[in-house]
């Protein structure tokens, strides 16, 4: 730069012609690159002066560069700035924009979904972010006792000690005043991520409580046996009946999906209960032994039953039949007979007498004495060879 | 002179984010404050937004969270009105009411500092309730007579009388249970007397077992019996029928009794000489008449 305050030229491209007056001093810049064609007219300018104005005008140059970088630095930074104002939403998030501490709508307004949104920089806006997943879960261990993780992956108890430990292993109490193991697990959907996320400070902690409270409330009026064998399902239903009626009434904003409970009998008692467990095995075995029999012995006897009725029913029309028969041939014959009574009667005896005789195993002519006397006949009964004794009776 | 517009907008941005920042502050949703002026408390804001203040040290802001905080107590034995000790923890969902009076009960408005308070209410609160109630109050078989959420109520009410009596500026929004043991002396005496009940129980059931299959087998028996003796009547009656059917028939013999007398009998004979019958005859019987003639062994044994 020149020192001169009346006016300076710059530039390499300016060239002064030296043939006219000058009513003011000469101090020409030409420019480094450009030398003075002719011989000079006046002295060169001192080496000072000339380094100086090298030196500004490079640190023209680098300022102007500078700002180049400075201006393209802020373009970047508005333009990140822009940028970071907008956000994304996963498919398992909701949000809501605070602007100074006010939520942008009312209600379920307010609510972002998944996708882009925009919102100004902290401190004006702030973006609350609400995890809303699906289905969430809760598990309830306050009645279960402690098992390592390994352990129980394994399908193996841990050991029981002589006394039970308080601190570790938790239990509920039943309704007949038993002890019992039992535990549950929870699932559930936000229905209402504002009043989930604005009005407790950690609504799952209170969504746990409730599931604690549950479980003790329904084992409290239920009978040990039915917890853990007869009535399962019912008791799992009544802890989730109690979930849902604490849920309205805290107003946690959920909607209960699923309630699973597991219950077990003490490990200290285990073998008692499975002693229990096969008596009722052992009676249910003889209830269906019993069963058994009666489904065999009353359809034998309804067999037995229908065969009577049928056998009588046979011989009744057998009875018709024969006597219908019998008649018949009655009437067949009475005129025959009639008319020769007794040659019909000696007929019709000897031809059965003849047909007997057939039949009949053993025939003795036994006839009269001629003196008139009485023949003593002797005839052993039995005259079968006796079998071999196979009763106890033995009264062949 | 544009780039003096530039510099009076630069200045003015400046200006006004050093006065906002002096001059108000947020409340954000669920939040409350309390502003003191020189240490006292003023006024609670408790609605979101931005909110105007002087500056510090004339105004400070205080800001709680106004939501409901859970909170758990620690395990603690109490004695019912019948003498059974139980092991007891409770849950309490809690929320500071009025942050003017939170403030100063506790250091800061310190919320640790307000549950060990509240926690040593709830502790007497807790024994003075179990120790009106029975067990039978806790556990009972009959839901009827169980006053399980009654007893959670007594416990919430009598806690709430003593907070706001005492100006804590906090409030309970609910209480319930959330551990209810024997102590570990009387857990080993229920174990034992479980132990005994499960022995009952086996001779019971074996009983029940052999008294319902003996049960079964003699209602079998007698229903099978029954069944016969219903059928023997029944064929009684069938056969009684085909006697009363045939009735006509026989009429018929009255025709000739000899004759229907001499068929009988012929048809009796046929059917009681079988294979295995002996038929001893002497020369008087037809046909053997035809012997009369004939001496064979008619002649006696010497």
């Amino acid at each position: 730069m020149s020192d001169s305050p009346d006016h300076s030229h710059s530039g390499p491209g300016h060239h002064h012609h030296h043939g006219h007056d000058h009513d003011h001093d000469h101090d020409h810049d030409h420019g480094p690159s450009t030398p003075p064609k002719g011989p000079p007219a006046a002295p060169p300018p001192p080496p000072s002066a000339s380094g100086d104005d090298a030196g500004s005008q490079a640190l023209a140059e680098a300022l102007g560069s500078s700002f180049v970088i400075v201006r393209l630095l802020m373009i970047g930074l508005v333009a990140l700035f822009f940028f970071k104002c907008f956000f994304i939403l996963g498919p398992q998030e909701k949000a809501v924009v605070l602007r100074f501490g006010k939520p942008i709508g009312v209600g379920n307004a307010a609510l972002l979904t998944a996708g882009w949104h925009f919102a100004l920089p902290f401190p004006i806006d702030e973006v609350k972010r609400i995890p809303f997943q699906e289905i969430q879960k809760v598990t309830s261990t306050t009645g279960w006792f402690f098992v390592p993780k390994e352990m129980e992956d394994a399908g193996n108890d841990p050991q029981v000690g002589p006394n039970m430990n308080l601190a570790a292993d938790g239990y509920v109490i039943t309704g007949d005043t038993n002890i019992v193991h039992s535990r549950a697990f929870l699932s559930y959907r936000i229905e209402d991520p504002i009043r989930f996320a604005f009005d407790y400070v950690n609504a799952t902690n209170a969504i746990q409580s409730v599931l604690d409270n549950a479980l003790i409330y329904v084992a409290a009026h239920s009978q040990v046996d039915r917890i853990i064998r007869d009535d399962v399902a019912g008791f799992q239903d009544r802890v989730q009946a109690r979930v849902n009626q604490l849920v309205r009434t805290y107003n946690l904003g959920i909607a209960v999906e699923q309630c699973r409970v597991e219950s077990r009998a003490p490990l200290y008692l285990k073998k008692s209960f499975e002693e229990v467990n096969n008596a009722l095995s052992t009676r249910d075995k003889m209830r269906n032994d019993a069963k058994s029999y009666e489904n065999g012995t009353l359809s034998r006897a309804e067999a037995e039953a229908a065969g009577r009725r049928s056998r009588a029913q046979a011989e009744s029309v057998q009875l018709v039949s024969q006597v219908r028969a019998d008649a018949q041939q009655f009437l067949d014959i009475l005129p025959l007979y009639q008319s020769n009574p007794d040659l019909y009667h000696h007929l019709l005896l000897a031809e059965k007498i003849g047909q007997v005789l057939t039949n009949v195993q053993d025939k003795w002519y036994l006839p009269q004495r001629t003196d008139g006397k009485t023949r003593e006949v002797r005839l052993q009964l039995s005259r079968e060879p006796l079998k071999p004794a196979t009763s106890l009776n033995g009264n062949q | 002179m544009k780039r003096n517009l530039l510099t009076i907008i630069t200045g003015g941005v400046l200006l006004l984010i050093f006065f906002l920042i002096l001059f108000t502050f947020q409340v954000r949703q669920a939040e409350v404050a309390v502003v003191t002026l020189f240490g006292k408390p003023t006024h609670t804001e408790d609605k979101p937004g931005l909110k105007f203040r002087f500056p510090w040290p004339i105004h400070a802001v205080h800001k709680f969270d106004q939501r409901i905080q859970n909170f758990e107590d620690k395990l603690d034995e109490s004695q019912t009105a019948d003498s059974f000790t139980l092991v007891t923890s409770v849950y309490v969902g809690w929320r500071i009411s009025d942050a003017q009076e939170f403030l100063p009960r506790f250091a800061e408005g310190s919320i640790p500092e307000a549950e060990r308070v509240l926690e040593g209410l709830i502790r007497s609160a807790k024994a003075a309730v179990i120790g009106k109630h029975q067990l039978a109050d806790f556990v009972s078989t009959d839901e009827r007579q169980l006053k399980f959420a009654q007893i959670e109520t007594n416990i919430l009410q009598l806690v709430q009388e003593q907070v706001k009596a005492k100006h804590y500026g906090l409030e309970l929004e609910y209480l319930g249970f959330k551990k209810l043991e024997f102590p570990p002396g009387i857990s080993q005496e229920v174990f034992k007397r479980m132990q005994s009940e499960r022995a009952i129980l086996i001779s019971k059931i074996q009983s029940e077992g052999a008294s319902q299959a003996t049960n079964i087998i003699t209602t079998a028996d007698n229903k099978s019996a029954e069944m016969l003796f219903q059928a023997d009547a029944d064929a009684t009656r069938i056969r009684a029928l085909g006697i009363k059917e045939s009735a006509d028939s026989f009429k018929v013999f009255q025709q000739n009794p000899e004759l229907a007398k001499f068929l009988a009998n012929l048809k009796a004979l046929e059917l009681s000489l079988g294979e295995r019958s002996t038929l001893i005859f002497d020369q008087y019987n037809e046909p053997f008449t035809l012997f009369q003639n004939y001496t064979t062994n008619a002649a006696p044994r010497k």
